[in-house]
């Protein structure tokens, strides 16, 4: 068990020693300074924690949230709040309720209790918000954070309204805050190596094909975006402790654009790129600020002063960096990932050995009992088109069948409607006798049904192994277990060499054979292969032929074989559906199906048929 | 063209700013000068930022217009000053006109007037003519469009133009109403139009235009109807409204393309 890793030893403790140490560079830096210099990095490394924060959500989903800061500006409040002195409560916030006001509790308490509080607020905010569409998300996060700005400016009786809270007590010390952006980064790291966020990441490379391993979108950005607001929270809560003011414009659309800034700069995908962007770009703004207050830079050149040259300058660089290196500096990679960094290291890459049979056991065992994935009577249109006409189609565990007919005979749909992508106008699907007509694709993967589709639709960001062990994470596979059975996937495939290279380096034939690893890997019972030899060159096709041959026979799963490349079909499919416009034309042996005339027309037309007979 | 501009709202604030600026022309030729302004910057933009990510991935575009956004916005703000500044309007704009017992400022008629012109403009230019087709083309798909022949730099170029006309006409009515700029106005206006366009749908026009009408009507009746202690807190309400309906239609009203996935 112990082959299948997803990094080697030293590649995981590089990924994870290097951002801390950074932070820890930081704060050395920061601590030996002057104290408005200690105040400076202290920000600084605030502002680190809500990056992280937005790392967590943006980085791993690929989905921009504009509101994140809304939820540092709910953790700053709490905070303030809670170690308020009594007597300026009294003065600054009369509205508020006597337990709060009296509460004068230490900075660890309020930072962990704001922290609570933002996550939850995250959570209550995530859960309508994270159903809609990848592109609304950005506006109605922006639109919350503009709920949360327009609150807390009017809410006078608590909140100080628009002047604000002054006289918060500063104890957040530059250690402190060093410390707890340490915290921030091992949780960030952790989050997105653990299951959750592999299958969140899955979802940024690829939603449709995410969906079709059993990952429900909603739920993991959902989770992600609790967590991003735990961190965020913290962020604003220690900032506040530093600076001892608070106003509602604190942590709004200039923090918004500075912290999304640090990330996009950094590299959103890597919690390495999330420390490089805030230190960068904190290093760059404090540099702009100096000019911008007319300091003199280098103790050479003398400027007047020019506000907002530090917003222009951090404006530029943002753009710049979205046209000339949209990946950051990091390039979305861990500091164990770095090309240079692997190169130095002894073992760039240790393919998991001994791949453990770590699979067959369980697919083979439920391959026993009897069922059927059934599909009858499916009628579909498309605005007017009748795309699927009453068609029936029987697939058994352990059996191949092919299905085959003219390009737009309903073929695909018909596997998107036994997948769940597409729900039909009328007609059933049972998967081994249950009902599951009208199910999402979420759901079916993890009721046995496994799919690829006509593109590869691939991970590119993830390596090979990730890939196939999300498939697994899809169903509920911890991740341990995931990177043995995805080792053992691919291994039977003749891919594990590969194993380590990120999914979308491997040839188009590689990552069609990675597509159907992804779908074996959720220990389907039944597989739905849309044509997986287009594009391949003849010896691909054969090769496929072979390992088709093999998923038969070692996982015992029934297939459903798409193909245009006759040679797979015949040789693979006892049993051969024949589909034309939108109706079975037949259904029986190859030997069969190649004499029926109705087939024959379909394929090779009339005049055809005509000439043949004479 | 499926894509969300955070600039927007500094295409109406830099057009407003060409009215303060040209404050001391005639009317009309100060109106000229922003929706000109409008249509520069837009183009200016178009050429310099969007182009080179148009073929990157839509949050790639999102956060180019957001940098877009904060270096106009800065910029304003170096060169004039972050506070509000005041602009004269025309005196006949600000008086009312009586109707069946009921005083309409004369700004209103011409807000209205204005919005019918430039929807029904919009309408024609986008569904009636050969330019309009193309930019149809280009917005469903780029490469293929340029395939067919759409000439797709100009028609993306001609699009740019066309937002920043209309954002200057957004920033000439705001301006007559509130008779001041600051570098910040465009940010509501956009955040408006943003949630607006999810309300009703990603890529329909009408779909818009209903998240438009029901943004401002709600944002009216609360603005009659929410009892003193709440009024504050209107455009927080205003705001929260799409979540519910987001709730019930996560694609928006209309049902948006965009948002579903193509298998």
């Amino acid at each position: 068990m112990s082959g299948a890793r997803f990094r080697s030893r030293s590649s995981f403790a590089i990924s994870l020693l290097v951002p801390l140490a950074l932070i820890g560079i930081v704060t050395l830096v920061g601590a030996s300074g002057r104290p408005a210099f200690q105040g400076t990095v202290t920000l600084i490394l605030c502002n680190l924690i809500v990056v992280l924060g937005l790392q967590v959500f943006v980085g791993n989903s690929g989905v921009y949230s504009f509101g994140q800061l809304g939820f540092a500006t709910a953790g700053a409040y709490v905070a303030a709040l809670l170690t308020l002195p009594p007597a300026f409560a009294l003065l600054q916030t009369p509205g508020l309720p006597s337990f709060i006001a009296d509460a004068q509790l230490g900075a660890l308490p309020a930072t962990l209790i704001a922290a609570a509080i933002a996550g939850l607020l995250a959570v209550a905010v995530g859960l309508p918000l994270m159903r809609t569409s990848t592109l609304a998300i950005p506006i109605s996060t922006f639109a919350f954070l503009v709920v949360v700005y327009n609150v807390t400016a009017n809410w006078d009786r608590v909140t100080g309204g628009s002047s604000g809270l002054v006289s918060i007590p500063t104890t957040t010390s530059v250690e402190s805050a060093g410390l707890w952006a340490a915290v921030a980064a091992v949780l960030a790291i952790a989050f997105k190596w653990s299951a959750s966020g592999y299958r969140l990441q899955a979802t940024r490379e690829d939603e449709v094909a995410a969906r079709s391993i059993g990952i429900g979108v909603m739920r993991e950005r959902l989770i992600a975006f609790g967590i991003s607001g735990v961190l965020c929270g913290i962020g604003g809560a220690l900032a506040v402790h530093q600076s001892g003011v608070l106003n509602p414009t604190t942590f709004y659309f200039g923090a918004t654009v500075t912290t999304m800034t640090m990330l996009v700069v950094g590299g959103a995908r890597s919690v390495l790129g999330a420390v490089v962007g805030a230190i960068a770009i904190a290093t760059v703004n404090e540099m702009l600020r100096g000019i911008e207050n007319g300091a003199d830079l280098f103790g050479a050149i003398s400027v007047g002063a020019a506000p907002g040259l530090a917003a222009i300058g951090l404006g530029l660089i943002l753009l710049a960096t979205m046209i000339a290196m949209p990946d950051g500096l990091s390039g979305g990679r861990e500091a164990g990932e770095l090309p240079w960094v692997r190169r130095l290291g002894p073992t760039a890459s240790s393919p998991p050995s001994g791949a453990p049979a770590a699979l067959a056991g369980r697919s083979q065992v439920e391959a026993v009992e009897k069922g059927a994935l059934r599909a009858e009577e499916i009628s579909i249109a498309f605005s007017g088109l009748r795309v699927l006409k009453k068609v029936d189609l029987e697939l058994e565990p352990g059996e191949a069948l092919g299905l085959i007919g003219p390009n737009g005979a309903g073929k695909t749909t018909l596997v998107n409607v036994l997948s769940g992508f597409q729900g039909p106008d009328s007609g059933t699907v049972t998967l081994d006798g249950v009902d599951v007509t009208g199910g999402t694709p979420t759901r079916l993967a993890r009721d046995g049904l496994g799919r690829t589709f006509q593109a590869s639709l691939p991970f590119p960001h993830l390596t090979a192994l990730e890939s196939v062990a999300v498939g697994a994470m899809g169903i509920g596979i911890g991740r341990r277990r995931a990177a043995a059975v995805a080792a053992d996937v691919l291994d039977r495939l003749s891919l594990l060499g590969q194993a380590a290279l990120p999914a979308g380096s491997l040839t188009p034939a590689g990552q069609r054979l990675l597509g159907v690893a992804r779908a074996l890997a959720t220990h389907p019972r039944y597989l739905l292969l849309d044509e997986p030899a287009a594009g391949l060159n003849e010896v691909e096709c054969g090769e496929l032929a072979e390992i088709l041959h093999g998923v038969l026979g070692d996982f015992g799963c029934g297939i459903l074989l798409i193909e245009h490349e006759m040679s797979i079909v015949m040789e693979l499919c006892p049993r051969i559906q024949v589909l034309d416009d939108g109706t079975t034309l037949c259904v029986g042996a190859p030997e069969e199906v190649q004499a029926d005339p109705a087939v024959v027309e379909a394929y090779l037309g009339h005049s055809f048929q005509a000439v043949a007979n004479a | 063209m499926g894509m969300m501009n955070f600039a927007h709202g500094e295409f109406i604030m830099l057009a407003a700013y060409a009215l303060y600026v040209f404050a001391g022309l005639p009317f009309p030729a100060a109106v000229a000068s922003a929706l000109l302004t409008g249509i520069a910057i837009a183009l200016f933009a178009e050429r310099v930022a969007f182009r080179p990510v148009r073929s990157a991935d839509l949050s790639t575009q999102l956060v180019t217009s957001l940098a877009v956004a904060a270096i106009l916005q800065n910029v304003v703000t170096a060169a004039v000053d972050a506070r509000a500044q005041s602009v004269a309007t025309p005196a006949s704009l600000s008086e009312s006109t009586s109707i069946g017992g009921f005083s309409v400022p004369n700004l209103e008629f011409v807000t209205l007037g204005l919005t019918a012109i430039v929807l029904a403009g919009l309408g024609w230019l986008l569904y009636r003519t050969r330019t309009g087709l193309a930019m149809r083309a280009a917005a469903e798909n780029f490469d293929m469009a340029r395939l067919l022949g759409v000439r797709a730099d100009r028609v993306i170029a001609i699009s740019f133009a066309i937002s920043g006309a209309l954002a200057a006409a957004v920033g000439v009515l705001i301006v007559m109403q509130t008779g001041q700029v600051t570098p910040t106005m465009g940010l509501t206006p956009v955040l408006i139009g943003f949630v607006a366009v999810v309300i009703g749908g990603f890529g329909r026009m009408f779909g818009a235009v209903i998240g438009g009408l029901l943004l401002g009507v709600l944002s009216s009746l609360l603005g009659a109807y929410l009892p003193d202690g709440l009024a504050p807190f209107r455009d927080a309400i205003v705001f929260t409204f799409p979540v519910l309906i987001l709730i019930f239609r996560p694609h928006g009203l209309l049902g948006g393309e965009v948002g579903r996935a193509r298998v």
